[in-house]
């Protein structure tokens, strides 16, 4: 009889301790992921975005470029005077003239040339994030779109899904909204 | 009795695996991968770092010595990836824009590891010694299911089954 009532509170021991277990191990397991969900807190945006140019509100679309360590954009009649960078963007965006300090000279090495190229300082508006990053002045006309936003400025807030574009329109507070 | 005990027991211990590990698959059908990953060339097992480029329609291969006979394209890796000699198939020929104006080049088929995915992607060949990464993945290869975040690099070491 003794030898029962030992058998059973040992079992009913075990399966307590069983629960327990259970309880905390349904307690953990969600947890365990959550070092990688860190790259889930991040807004995922297309190849293609459009974003906003702050303060002057000129939307243009971006190019969404990780293999390019900065931003770019394409600057049209550049001249640098006194370390102001003077330039307007392309007719199809408004021709919008602007006038920024030059806050670095960036080198760039390709094939068969070499050129040095101004970079500036600059605010845009990608979804709800205002991001205030350097971007290298060019005359891009060759190319598809007036604006690559490279690593500098991908790096904190964004994951890039190739299958997608233009899925985060700009909407920051001090943006104007369409 | 104690049978039946111990399978209570793991049973009550494993249930919540079972539970979760479909969830956690659920919720990672695209793979988050870095600006930068390592990478293996099948069948050869070369191992190469690539640059993940989203701003790259198409992906590319530092390709030297390159030579075309009919069909064929024969090239080398760089020397510093191990010169390894192929000779490939041409799939097609692709016209890209560069600062030097219009280029040719041809494109092969490849199958590349990246962490536990084996992919067969079209990649383009040209002499890419002035830059730092011998391959580009572009977005032709991205579009399988993979996001970039930038602020990652070589996140997982490339380790497909069935490689023998």
């Amino acid at each position: 009889m003794k030898m029962v009532d030992r058998q059973n509170q040992f079992q009913k021991r075990l399966v307590g301790l069983s629960l327990e277990l259970m309880f905390l191990l349904v307690l953990i397991v969600p947890l365990l992921p959550l070092g990688e969900a860190s790259a889930g807190e991040k807004m995922t945006i297309g190849e293609v975005e459009e974003v906003v140019l702050m303060p002057w509100g000129v939307r243009l679309p971006a190019r969404i470029d990780t293999g390019a360590a900065t931003s770019s954009l394409d600057a049209r009649v550049l001249t640098v005077k006194n370390n102001m960078a003077e330039f307007s963007l392309p007719k199809k965006y408004g021709s919008l003239q602007l006038r920024l300090p030059v806050v670095e000279w960036q080198n760039i090495r390709s094939a068969d040339f070499k050129e040095r190229r101004p970079v500036v300082e600059m605010t845009f508006c990608l979804g709800q994030k205002l991001i205030h990053t350097r971007v290298t002045l060019n005359d891009r006309s060759t190319v598809r779109y007036p604006l690559i936003i490279g690593r500098n400025a991908l790096k904190e807030h964004f994951v890039v899904d190739c299958t997608r574009s233009y899925c985060l329109p700009p909407n920051c507070q001090e943006a104007p909204s369409r | 009795m104690m049978d039946r005990l111990w399978s209570l027991v793991s049973v009550s211990v494993l249930a919540p695996f079972f539970l979760f590990i479909p969830g956690m698959v659920g919720a990672e059908e695209k793979v988050v991968i870095g600006g930068v990953e390592d990478v293996i060339l099948l069948p050869w097992k070369v191992k190469l770092p690539a640059r993940i480029d989203t701003g790259a329609a198409k992906s590319s291969l530092d390709a030297r010595e390159l030579k075309i006979q009919d069909d064929l394209v024969q090239f080398k890796l760089p020397p510093k990836y191990g010169g390894m000699q192929f000779r490939l198939p041409i799939i097609e020929w692709r016209h890209v824009r560069t600062p030097e104006g219009l280029k040719r080049r041809p494109v092969v088929e490849l199958e590349i590891c990246l962490g536990s995915n084996r992919i067969r992607t079209l990649v383009n060949l040209a002499d890419r010694s002035m830059v730092k990464y011998p391959l580009i993945l572009g977005r032709n290869f991205l579009k399988e299911d993979f996001v970039v975040d930038v602020k990652r690099r070589r996140t997982a070491k490339p380790n497909c089954p069935a490689i023998p």
